[in-house]
């Protein structure tokens, strides 16, 4: 079930807090992750250092205000404005939620969950044609954290995952964390979440860390990855193949170097996880 | 319950000052084995909140500084309420908040501390405004002597003119040295004070009311250097040209000034 995707190796989350370790250590890593909204910008700084590192580096735009399932109409300028950035630094592909994060008034600024309802599949799916046509490429579309469920789901998050890729030709960003961070929150188990997905549909895996409290868990990005994430994440790349992976960290910025620490174990558990799948073919 | 009502009812839901629950909407939600619908909701609720302060708190450290973090949690979570966020990028998010702050609170602190708001602002504004065409020496030095006397020049964009009638600056410089608070009182004359970006980095200084005046003919009304030295030769007499020239020069260097647009 090998994906003909193109493989990106391991790359980290672009942020400000490293822009000048980045340009001045030149470090191994394969490529990096833009947060979209950043730059959609018309100077300054942060445009200074994406120009930069994009002459070094290959880059994914990754968005976080698409709100594809959301009440409100699509925002045409927006998307604009990202079809501009993406023109500009060229990234390998371009991804945001599934989720809504803007509601009928008023921007939310949070990855909401949508009801898993054959309302919102088609709803969802005839959203991400008119956005892929705009953008001319297939959306990339990323599995969000969750702290409630509605009740009147009618499929399970994969099976929705499942019927919007076949519907709308999207390609799924599998966040591993927020597969662990939602399985533990609403008791299903994480890897049938996985294995149920289309792997040919995959084009990218995240990994981050969270914040454990015990009766439940909240998708922090704070943390390094923990290790049931890490086994999660080496079950899912023996069963799919290599997939572009992506370290995310949002808060509680570590030393460079410890992050980069961190990519190296995921390229290292990447490398086992694949080598135990070549010999099992 | 259709998908729009629902999200309807998730919005009202966060923007909710207290996360009380609406027992209907609250009806509607599963939660997990050890995740009720109370707390998966209070999650969404607390953050929903926290995202938005941590915006205003980040923009408006100065304010912080002044305020202290209570006061300021106070008048951040009421514009929170008062100005939901429109647009879909969060650094848009205090745009009103010195507006706010000027109706928001009594007059006799609302001015003061709006005025260090809009200071903050504009470093905000000059931070990731357009580059521009900035001028540079070298430039100055290649044109022609003939085309000095109709020189017009523009600001770059990301320049921010303030009027400041408070010491907001010294309020704000205290901030970002994280010194004692230097208290809070009228300036007289009010002083015109630039915020802009030069190679990056944000900049700022005053103006003498001479120098503001003579950027005010040369800049603001679109002068050409003949004129500015016309307007100076009243006070400068011979010397009106010198002084023309080591403003100007003074202000490429800075990288204030791009061509004026025919």
């Amino acid at each position: 079930m090998a994906t003909s995707l193109p493989f990106l190796g391991y790359g980290l989350g672009l942020r400000n807090e490293y822009y000048e370790q980045i340009l001045e250590q030149s470090p191994a890593v394969d490529w990096f992750e833009v947060i979209s909204e950043n730059y959609l910008v018309q100077g300054g700084k942060a445009l200074y250092y994406l120009d930069a590192i994009a002459e070094r580096y290959p880059l994914v735009m990754h968005g976080v205000s698409l709100s594809i399932g959301g009440p409100h109409a699509l925002d045409f300028d927006y998307l604009k404005q990202i079809k501009q950035l993406a023109e500009r630094i060229q990234p390998a592909w371009v991804s945001d939620h599934l989720c809504w994060s803007r509601g009928n008034a008023h921007q939310l600024h949070d990855l909401l969950p949508l009801p898993y309802t054959e309302e919102s599949l088609y709803y969802v799916a005839g959203r991400v044609r008119q956005v892929q046509d705009v953008l001319q490429r297939p959306l990339v579309l990323e599995n969000v954290s969750s702290y409630v469920r509605a009740k009147a789901d009618e499929f399970c998050e994969w099976e929705f995952l499942n019927a919007l890729a076949h519907l709308s030709g999207c390609q799924l960003l599998l966040d591993v964390n927020n597969v662990y961070v939602s399985a533990r929150n609403h008791g299903f188990d994480p890897w049938t979440f996985i294995c149920n997905l289309p792997p040919q549909s995959i084009r990218q895996l995240h990994l981050a860390g969270h914040r454990d409290y015990g009766d439940y868990v909240v998708d922090t990005h704070d943390h390094p990855v923990c290790d049931p994430v890490w086994a999660l994440y080496q079950q899912t790349l023996a069963h799919i193949g290599p997939v572009s992976t992506l370290l995310e960290r949002d808060d509680h910025f570590p030393p460079f170097q410890e992050l980069l620490d961190e990519l190296a174990k995921a390229r290292q558990l990447g490398a086992s996880a694949l080598a135990g799948r070549a010999l099992c073919a | 319950m259709r998908l729009t009502d629902w999200q309807l009812a998730f919005e009202a839901h966060l923007l909710n000052d207290a996360p009380a629950l609406d027992q209907g909407f609250a009806a509607t939600l599963r939660g997990g084995p050890s995740l009720d619908v109370d707390t998966g909701l209070a999650i969404y609720h607390n953050a929903y909140r926290a995202r938005l302060l941590d915006v205003l708190r980040h923009d408006f450290s100065a304010v912080r500084y002044w305020l202290g973090d209570d006061e300021f949690a106070a008048l951040a979570g009421a514009y929170v309420r008062r100005c939901p966020s429109e647009h879909y990028s969060l650094r848009w998010f205090g745009e009103r908040f010195a507006t706010f702050i000027l109706e928001h609170l009594a007059q006799e602190h609302s001015a003061p501390l709006a005025e260090l708001a809009r200071l903050e602002w504009a470093f905000t504004l000059a931070f990731d405004a357009p580059h521009g065409e900035p001028l540079t020496l070298a430039d100055m030095a290649e044109l022609p002597p003939q085309a000095w006397p109709g020189l017009q020049v523009a600001w770059v964009p990301s320049v921010q003119q303030l009027g400041c009638h408070f010491n907001s600056l010294a309020i704000w410089r205290a901030a970002k040295d994280n010194g004692d608070f230097p208290g809070s009182h009228a300036v007289e004359p009010a002083q015109t004070c630039l915020v802009w970006r030069h190679e990056q980095v944000c900049r700022y200084r005053t103006l003498e009311p001479a120098e503001a005046s003579a950027l005010a003919t040369m800049v603001t009304t679109g002068g050409c250097f003949a004129e500015l030295c016309a307007q100076l030769a009243v006070t400068y007499a011979e010397g009106a040209p010198l002084q023309a020239v080591t403003w100007l020069k003074q202000w490429v260097q800075d990288g204030l000034l791009q061509h004026r647009a025919p």
